[in-house]
C-alpha cells in the first residue's frame, strides 16, 4: 500500500488509464469512446512525464552551465510532445468519421448502428 | 553501398505520398505512386542481396550513436520482409489501375494512392526500426492510413467499419505505448539492443514489471494483428473495403505488427526472459484456438469476401502458433507462413473482389456456375484456396509441413492435431465455393462461357501473386533456409 502512496503519479496514471480503457470499451456512444481514448492517452503521457521528473531539478533550459544532475530528464517530455501530436491527429480523424457516421446513420450510438446492420 | 537503402525506401514512399495530391490528376497519381513503389522494390531487393552477402547491420539515422539517435536494424528477415511488402504492394497497385475506379469516385482515386504509399512506408518503418518509440509513431501512421484505405470508398458500411477499426486499433496502440512506458521506466532506453542489455541485468528483481509490459505488448499488437479473440474489427474492415485495400490490409498490415511482436520478444526481451514467463504459452493457446475458431466462423459466413476475411483470422492463428512454440523452427515456420499468407490471401482477395465487381454478387450461394462465366479468375481463386487448404506443390502445404516439423521438434506432438484439424476445416469452406463454381449441371445451365471475365491483361497482377504461391510451393526450401539463416540476427 505504501508504494502506491509514495508513487502517487504512477498510481494516478494507471487509474486514469483504467478509466479511459473502460470508457473506450464499455460505452456505445462514439463521442464517449473518443473521450475514453483521450483519457487513456493522457494517462500514458502523465506516466511518462512523471518518469522523467527528478524532484528538485529544473526544466532543461540551459542558461548558465550546471552539472547534468541539475536538470530533469528531457527525453520523456520530448517523446510525449510527439505522443500528443499523434493523439490529436487520431482524435481528429475519429471525430471526422463520427460526423460521417451521424450523417449516414442518424445516430452516434455504436450499438444502435450495429443493430441496424444492413448489408 | 546498400546501407542507406532502407531509409531511402521509406523516404521515397513518404515523399511520393505527399507529392501525389499536388497534381490532382489520376494519371499522375498512378505514375508517381507506382514508380515510387517500383524504386522501393528495386532498392529492397538490393538491400536483401547485400544483407545476404554481408550479414545484418545497424544504420544510424542522422548519424548519432545508438542510445541518443535512432537506429535501423536490417538483417535477412527485415530484408525479406522489405521485398515481400514491396512485391505484394506493387502487384496490388498494378491491379488497382483496372479496378479502383469501380469503387471510388474520381476525386478519391489520387487519395487512394497517397494512402497506400503512406501505409506501405510506415509498415516498412515498423519492420526496419530498432527504436521502440519510433515504431510507435509508425504504428500510428499506419493505423490512420489503413483506416483511410477502408473509408476511401464512401459507403455507409465502410465508415462504420473504419470507425470500429480505428477505435480498436487506437486501443491497441494505447496499450503498446503503455508497454513502452513501462520498459522505458525500467531501463531508461528506447533502443531495442540497449533495452535488452539493461533488462537482462535487472531481470530477476523486476520480473513482474516485465510480465506486465510484455502482456501489454501482446494484447496491443494482438488487437492490431487480429490474434483470435481480439479480431472483431477485422471482418467488417476487410469485407467492405475496396478489393485492392482488402488485399493490402490482410497481406501486409497484419504482418508488420507481427514482425514487431517477434522483434519485441526476441530482440527486446530475449528468449532468456520470455522463456521464464508464461506469455508464449498463452500466445500458443490463442494461436491454436484462432486456427480452429477462425475456420469455424468462416464456414458460417454467407458473404464470399467475409469468408475470406475470417480465413485471415485462422491464418494469423498459425503465425501466433509458430511464435508461441518458442523454438527456432517454430519462428521460421511462422515467418514462412507470413510469406505464404501474404501472397495467397492477396490473390484471394483480388479474385474475390473481381468476382464481386463483375457480377455484383457477394453471397456464396449466388456464385454457382461462376467458374464458367469467369474461368480464369475462378482458377486463381481455386489455387489460392487450395494453397490455404494445404494441397502439395502450393505454398500452403510447405507452410503446414513446417509447422508439423516444428511441433514434432518441440516434442509437442499433440499439437499436430490442431494443425490437421485446421487444414480440414479450411477445406470445408474453400471447396464448396470451388466445386459449386465449376461443377453441377443445373448451376452451369444458362451461363455463357467467359461472360463476365476480365481481360487477361487485367488479371496479370493476380497471376504474378499466384506464381509466387506456386514458386514457394515447389521450392519452399530455399526461402525456409534463408529465414533460418536470418533468425540468429534477430536475437
Amino acid at each position: 500500500m505504501g508504494h502506491l502512496i509514495t508513487n502517487y503519479y504512477e498510481t494516478g496514471a494507471i487509474i486514469l488509464f483504467g478509466v479511459g480503457f473502460v470508457t473506450l470499451l464499455a460505452h456505445g456512444n462514439l463521442i464517449k469512446k473518443i473521450i475514453g481514448m483521450n483519457i487513456m492517452d493522457t494517462a500514458v503521457f502523465l506516466f511518462f512525464i512523471a518518469k522523467g521528473y527528478i524532484s528538485g531539478s529544473e526544466a532543461p533550459i540551459i542558461r548558465s552551465v550546471k552539472s547534468a544532475t541539475g536538470y530533469i530528464n528531457p527525453v520523456p517530455t520530448a517523446l510525449m510532445l510527439t505522443g500528443i501530436v499523434v493523439a490529436v491527429s487520431i482524435t481528429a480523424f475519429a471525430l471526422a468519421l463520427t460526423i460521417r457516421v451521424y450523417e449516414k446513420y442518424g445516430t452516434v450510438d455504436l450499438n444502435e448502428i450495429i443493430k441496424m446492420g444492413g448489408e | 553501398m546498400y546501407n542507406s537503402y532502407p531509409l531511402i525506401i521509406i523516404l521515397v514512399l513518404f515523399i511520393s505520398a505527399f507529392a501525389i495530391p499536388l497534381f490532382k490528376s489520376i494519371k499522375m497519381a498512378r505514375i508517381i505512386g507506382i514508380s515510387a513503389a517500383g524504386i522501393s522494390l528495386v532498392l529492397s531487393i538490393l538491400t536483401l542481396i547485400g544483407v545476404k552477402a554481408n550479414g545484418a547491420y545497424y544504420f544510424r539515422v542522422g548519424h548519432f550513436d545508438a542510445p541518443w539517435g535512432i537506429e535501423f536494424h536490417i538483417g535477412i528477415i527485415e530484408g525479406l520482409m522489405g521485398v515481400l511488402f514491396m512485391t505484394v504492394s506493387m502487384a496490388v497497385l498494378w491491379f488497382s489501375i483496372y479496378s479502383i475506379d469501380h469503387d471510388l469516385s474520381k476525386k478519391k482515386v489520387p487519395l487512394f494512392y497517397t494512402l497506400v504509399n503512406l501505409l506501405v512506408g510506415s509498415l516498412l518503418g515498423i519492420v526496419f526500426s530498432d527504436d521502440l518509440f519510433n515504431c510507435f509513431v509508425f504504428i500510428e501512421i499506419s493505423s490512420i492510413a489503413s483506416c483511410g484505405i477502408v473509408v476511401v470508398k464512401d459507403k455507409k458500411e465502410n465508415i462504420k467499419a473504419a470507425l470500429k477499426y480505428l477505435i480498436l486499433s487506437s486501443l491497441g496502440s494505447g496499450l503498446v505505448l503503455m508497454g513502452i512506458a513501462l520498459v522505458y521506466s525500467l531501463t531508461g532506453h528506447l533502443n531495442m539492443a540497449h533495452i535488452h542489455e539493461a533488462l537482462v541485468s535487472i531481470y530477476p528483481e523486476h520480473s513482474r514489471n516485465m510480465l506486465i509490459a510484455i502482456g501489454l505488448f501482446t494484447v496491443g499488437l494482438g488487437v492490431k494483428s487480429a490474434m483470435f479473440p481480439l479480431h472483431t474489427w477485422l471482418p467488417d474492415a476487410h469485407t467492405y473495403a475496396p478489393a485492392s485495400s482488402s488485399a493490402l490490409l490482410s497481406a501486409l498490415v497484419l504482418k508488420a505488427y507481427v514482425i514487431l511482436y517477434i522483434k519485441i520478444i526476441h530482440r527486446v526481451f530475449g528468449m532468456s526472459i520470455v522463456g521464464d514467463l508464461p506469455v508464449l504459452n498463452i500466445v500458443l493457446l490463442l494461436g491454436a484456438v484462432g486456427m480452429i475458431a477462425g475456420s469455424v466462423l468462416a464456414i458460417l459466413q454467407k458473404n464470399l469476401k467475409r469468408m475470406v476475411a475470417y480465413s485471415s483470422v485462422a491464418q494469423m492463428g498459425y503465425v501466433f502458433f509458430g511464435i508461441g512454440l518458442g523454438t527456432t523452427m517454430g519462428l521460421a515456420a511462422a515467418i514462412f507462413q507470413i510469406f505464404n499468407h501474404a501472397f495467397t490471401k492477396s490473390a484471394l482477395f483480388l479474385s474475390a473482389g473481381s468476382i464481386l465487381e463483375k457480377t455484383g454478387k457477394k453471397n456464396i450461394s449466388d456464385l454457382k456456375g461462376i467458374g464458367k462465366e469467369m474461368p480464369f479468375t475462378m482458377a486463381i481463386f481455386t489455387i489460392g484456396g487450395m494453397s490455404l487448404v494445404g494441397i502439395p506443390l502450393l505454398s500452403g502445404f510447405n507452410s503446414k509441413w513446417n509447422f508439423a516439423v516444428a511441433v514434432i521438434e518441440a516434442h509437442r506432438v499433440e499439437l499436430l492435431a490442431v494443425v490437421l484439424i485446421s487444414s480440414l476445416l479450411n477445406a470445408l469452406y474453400y471447396f464448396p465455393v470451388i466445386i459449386n463454381g465449376y461443377f453441377g449441371e443445373e448451376s452451369l445451365e444458362g451461363k455463357v462461357y467467359r461472360n463476365t471475365e476480365r481481360p487477361l491483361k487485367e488479371l496479370l497482377p493476380i497471376i504474378v501473386l499466384v506464381l509466387g504461391v506456386i514458386y514457394f510451393g515447389v521450392s519452399g526450401g530455399g526461402l525456409l533456409s534463408l529465414i533460418e539463416a536470418g533468425i540468429p540476427a534477430l536475437n
